[in-house]
């Protein structure tokens, strides 16, 4: 909110500099964001937090200044010293709940012209763009007052009355109500607005904005003032389903002062009489539903306890004796507090104790560290720790593998989805949708991490950026209720990776194919989080490599997959150009952690030596390692002690259709030496069952 | 035989490489060699003398061995060494460099600002990101229709469900769940429709929460400074003013002395010479109502901040947007 401070001295006599005001507003909870010199004068824009709609008015910063600084503050003059005549005018409040109090003045014979310059310039260091001079002494009385009040062509108000209520009160049911506002807008009234009739139809929106049929204009020459209190929820709802806002609405729903407003009434005559020459007539007042401000019972103790201080009576008193709180001492422990009708926001003993921080001065309260209470963390937040270990080694190891991390946003096109050729029944078609998207795009929640992994790249290299390797950790969202009871959709913690290779001059060749590069890294970090009991398996995924992918088990778990992008895909994304290898993988968090949570047990260091053996087979190219390593562990010896394969190789001196694998098998016994002989026939007989297991022969070295 | 010693030195001094060694060796010490006749000829000494003559050829011969296995060694290591230049490579030529990633500037403020809160004894929860309306408002004392919802533009999924707009509904499912005392942080994603120069639809947050017997505003500041201390340096100064959460009472929020202008006035901080931080306050009655607590038994202060103003502020960066578009050369700054 603009606050003017020549126009705020005229109510307050302060000797400080606006520096020194708007650092006590700050101080005080009345943010001053920021100034701005307007000719001689400095504009405040302050903060008001939406529990004071109080402040939004110069009356109420000055009232908030008065009890800081304990300097009286004046009202603006609004006694109106006679009436020309009575008021013959006609107000019925027919929903009591919605409008507490309605009061209206007639002002006669006013002449419609400009408001003079010294108005004109206060509206607008306020933003509000002057009209004429009745239509100006109302905005100025709610940027004065901060009670928002309406201007009424009377000659246009049908059977010299008014109405207040809904359709369903005024008309005995609900109807479709269409409503032009004077920004000359047709809009449709929802069933449960509050509406100002004349004896025939609407005339204004309560407490949002008139009607164009009603509105002063220049040949306007008797009017009409409303100052009314308007239940606030209901002007909220209203306003945010027409997508209206206007300053009225907006103090409105915030909860405007119930007293105030036939001063404000008045004010607005006043000034109609001074700057557009009205003959000011009788008013009207209807207060059905009185307003009590409650009586709050505060503790002095409780006031020290929640602080942290030991104030004395005296003292917690003197914080809260210039914020127009009634105060009454109960008995040596309590006081009772009624705050002033401008007051809502106080309501319990809280709020209380709030208003003394706030004048004691939240700065002279000392800094000091609570004395712990140091217990054993639950069973429940231990497991939490060790799973976040768990993934931080996880992020880490990325890291050190050579991957950046990155963040996208948890939105997703479904767009995505069709690129990536994922199928209808697939579960991350399950898709949580936003009903108010920013952008089209951003319409539904993520259930995998790879389109945007796969846009970060597109960006880069569309920026130069060459051999980029991301990942990322993040939630995706399966919109299948994870709890019945609360209907929220399952969050999964992901990992995805991308790494984007092409074939470009460099010092030092690798010719490792780049599934293995980023397979070894997967199994690295396995090995590291002690899983072993993992295993890779072809993969069916929709947007991968047919012969180059492969889907990831722990156990009989399937918690991700790794590939190279289908060539498909790389062309649709328009990427080809630069003949990349681009690997992606993804896997569930969740469900890997808790295959992390082994504990180490040390086994004692073999005592004996061991014996290697090396044999090449010749294999149908088909046979895969896995089916291999299986049936060589099948084999069974206790003397094996570790197998592994480390040579493959298809070509020359190989016959068509066949491959060489080379295997290494290490035996060991745990309580002797072996001997060759000894190992030579194990082995021989080890040899011969895979020969017959793969169909293979041993190949002559 | 001070000759034969003479002569052997002086022969030792011409020899080139290894292979006269070598031939130097078979000369004194072979086995038809000088040293190896003299020995011979000991059986010829008359016995009066042979024990002076025996130790007096012995003496040379270790004389001459050691003498041959120095030099040896050293022709050795010159051997070595000039076979090992021949297999010298260019130094200067860069390595096979292995590019390490780099953590993102989020995380890696939010890891900063974790560390610190668990070295003081607050444990790390977490809570949904699609979040009940009742956590993430009605819970913290923000009613529906009410226009402190104003404060944060919110996603919907359901007229129910909300992507969470704070961090604080965590505050709620953790106190549901434990009594107190609880003592954590609650970092994440929180989501806001509102896109700028200076928001993004998402963005991350950390949340806190103190609850136990006796704690107070007064705590409240204690935790804070020393944690803004720890964060920005011990002499930052650190400034609390009334604010409103309507899940606090009283609340504040927290400004530090401008890191940018050293409090001077500048662009950052809006002339002010204060950067607002973190918001706090002491847990308003009604949320401990909301959750079972005792709020005449316990009391507590709970605080929020935004991570990607402190790291802005940290690292000097002006478009809050760099952190998503996830440019390489941005990320590899850090």
């Amino acid at each position: 909110m603009k606050v003017s401070f020549e126009w705020l001295k005229e109510l307050i006599n302060i000797k400080d500099s606006a520096d020194e005001v708007a650092h006590r507003l700050t101080m005080i909870g009345l943010e001053v964001e920021a100034m701005e010199q307007v000719n001689d004068d400095i504009v405040f824009e302050v903060n008001v937090t939406p529990n004071r709609p109080d402040c939004l008015s110069i009356v109420g910063i000055a009232r908030e200044l008065s009890a800081a600084y304990g300097v009286a503050y004046e009202l603006p003059a609004h006694d109106i010293a006679a009436e020309t005549g009575e008021l013959n005018f006609n107000v019925d409040i027919l929903d009591k709940e919605l409008c507490n109090r309605y009061a209206g003045r007639i002002v006669r014979n006013v002449k419609i012209c400009e408001s003079p310059e010294w108005l004109k310039k206060r509206l607008e260091k306020c933003n509000i763009r002057p009209i004429n001079n009745v239509v100006d002494a109302t905005n100025y009385v709610l940027l004065e007052f901060g009670h928002p009040l309406h201007a009424f062509d009377l000659k246009t108000i049908k059977g010299n009355c008014i109405r207040i209520g809904t359709c369903r009160t005024v008309k005995g049911q609900a109807a479709k109500i269409k409503f032009k506002t004077l920004d000359g807008i047709e809009r449709e009234m929802p069933d449960d607005s509050l509406l100002i009739w004349d004896a025939e139809r609407p005339i204004a929106i309560a407490g949002i904005m008139g009607g164009i049929e009603t509105e002063v204009s220049d040949y306007t020459t008797d009017i009409f003032i409303e100052s009314a209190y308007f239940e606030p929820t209901n002007i909220r709802r209203t306003s945010k389903s027409i997508d209206l806002k206007t300053e009225s609405s907006y103090r409105f729903e915030r909860g405007t002062d119930i007293k105030m407003l036939k001063k404000a009434l008045d004010r607005a005559a006043y000034l109609m009489k001074e700057t557009a020459d009205g003959e000011i007539y009788g008013k009207i007042d209807i207060y059905p539903k009185r307003y009590i401000p409650p009586k709050i019972q505060v503790r002095y103790e409780r006031v020290n306890r929640v602080l942290g201080l030991k104030l004395a009576k005296k003292e917690i008193l003197a914080c809260i004796n210039k914020l127009g709180l009634d105060i009454e001492e109960v008995d040596a422990n309590t006081f009772k507090a009624k705050p002033p009708t401008y007051r809502r926001d106080l309501k319990r003993d809280a709020d209380i104790i709030e208003e003394i921080t706030r004048f004691y001065g939240y700065d002279r309260i000392p800094a000091e560290l609570p004395k712990a209470t140091i217990g054993i963390d639950s069973q429940e937040s231990r497991v939490r720790g060790q799973e976040s270990k768990i993934k931080n080694n996880i992020k880490e190891s990325f890291l050190r593998s050579g991957f950046t991390e990155v963040i996208n946003y948890s939105f997703m096109d479904a767009k995505d989805l069709d690129i990536l050729n994922i199928a209808a029944d697939d579960e991350r078609r399950c898709l949580v949708d936003i009903r108010n998207p920013l952008r089209a795009e951003d319409a539904h929640m993520r259930t995998t991490l790879i389109p945007a992994l796969i846009k970060n790249v597109i960006y880069n290299l569309s920026h130069g950026n060459r051999e980029l390797r991301f990942f990322e950790t993040g939630r995706v969202f399966i919109n299948i209720s994870q709890d019945k009871n609360s209907g929220l959709p399952l969050e999964k913690e992901h990992v995805g990776i991308i790494y984007y290779h092409e074939k470009s001059r460099t010092l030092y060749k690798d010719e490792t194919q780049v599934f293995y590069i980023v397979k070894g890294i997967i199994e690295a970090i396995f090995n590291d989080l002690k899983i072993y009991d993992y295993s890779f398996k072809r993969s069916s995924e929709p947007f991968l490599h047919p012969g180059q992918s492969a889907d990831i088990f722990i156990g009989d778990n399937k918690i991700g997959y790794a590939g190279i992008m289908s060539p498909a895909i790389v062309d649709i994304l328009d990427i080809k150009a630069h003949r990349p290898f681009i690997a992606i993988a993804e896997i569930d968090i969740d469900r890997l952690v808790p295959y992390a949570m082994q504990v180490v047990q040390y086994r004692s260091l073999p005592k004996y030596p061991h014996i290697e053996r090396d044999t090449a087979l010749l294999v149908d190219v088909s046979l895969e390692a896995s089916a291999l390593m299986k049936w060589l562990r099948s084999y069974s010896s206790e003397l094996i002690d570790d197998i592994s394969i480390f040579d493959v190789y298809q070509g020359k001196n190989i016959p068509e259709g066949k491959k060489s694998i080379a295997f290494n098998v290490r035996y060991r016994a745990s309580d002797r030496t072996l001997n060759d002989d000894e190992i030579d026939v194990v082995h021989k007989s080890l040899v011969a069952y895979i020969s017959e297991k793969t169909k293979g022969q041993l190949r002559s070295s | 035989m001070e000759d034969l010693k003479q002569t052997f030195l002086d022969e030792i001094k011409s020899v080139e490489g290894l292979v006269d060694l070598s031939n130097l060796k078979i000369k004194y010490l072979g086995k038809k060699g000088i040293i190896t006749a003299q020995l011979k000829k000991l059986s010829s000494i008359p016995p009066a003398d042979r024990a002076l003559f025996g130790k007096k050829i012995n003496d040379i011969k270790q004389f001459m061995e050691t003498e041959i296995d120095v030099l040896e060694s050293r022709l050795k290591g010159e051997e070595l060494k000039r076979q090992l230049l021949s297999d010298s490579i260019d130094v200067t030529l860069s390595g096979k460099f292995v590019s390490f990633g780099r953590e993102h500037p989020i995380n890696k403020t939010l890891s900063e600002i974790t560390d610190i809160f668990v070295r003081m004894g607050f444990s790390v929860e977490e809570g949904p990101e699609i979040e009940l309306d009742y956590y993430n408002f009605e819970a913290l004392n923000i009613p529906k229709d009410h226009p402190a919802r104003d404060m944060q533009d919110t996603f919907y999924v359901s007229p129910d469900i909300v992507l969470r707009t704070h961090t604080s509904p965590v505050q709620v499912r953790v106190m549901e769940k434990r009594k107190p005392p609880v003592r954590f942080i609650a970092p994440g994603k929180v989501y806001r429709c509102d896109a700028d120069v200076t928001h993004t639809p998402m963005f991350h947050q950390i949340e806190g929460l103190m609850v136990d017997k006796g704690i107070n505003f007064s705590n409240l500041k204690g935790v804070l400074v020393t944690f803004l201390h720890h964060m920005f340096g011990p002499d930052t100064p650190v400034r609390f003013r009334p604010s409103f959460f309507p899940f606090t009472e009283p609340s504040a929020e927290i400004d530090i002395g401008c890191i940018i202008c050293n409090s001077s006035g500048c662009r950052v901080c809006k002339n002010s010479g204060w950067l607002e931080i973190l918001g706090a306050g002491m847990v308003n009655p009604r949320v401990f109502e909301h959750v079972g607590y005792d709020p005449e038994e316990y009391s507590g202060f709970a605080f929020g901040m935004g991570i990607e103003r402190i790291a802005m502020l940290k690292y000097s960066i002006d478009d809050i947007r760099l952190f998503y578009e996830n440019d390489i050369r941005f990320l590899r700054q850090f």
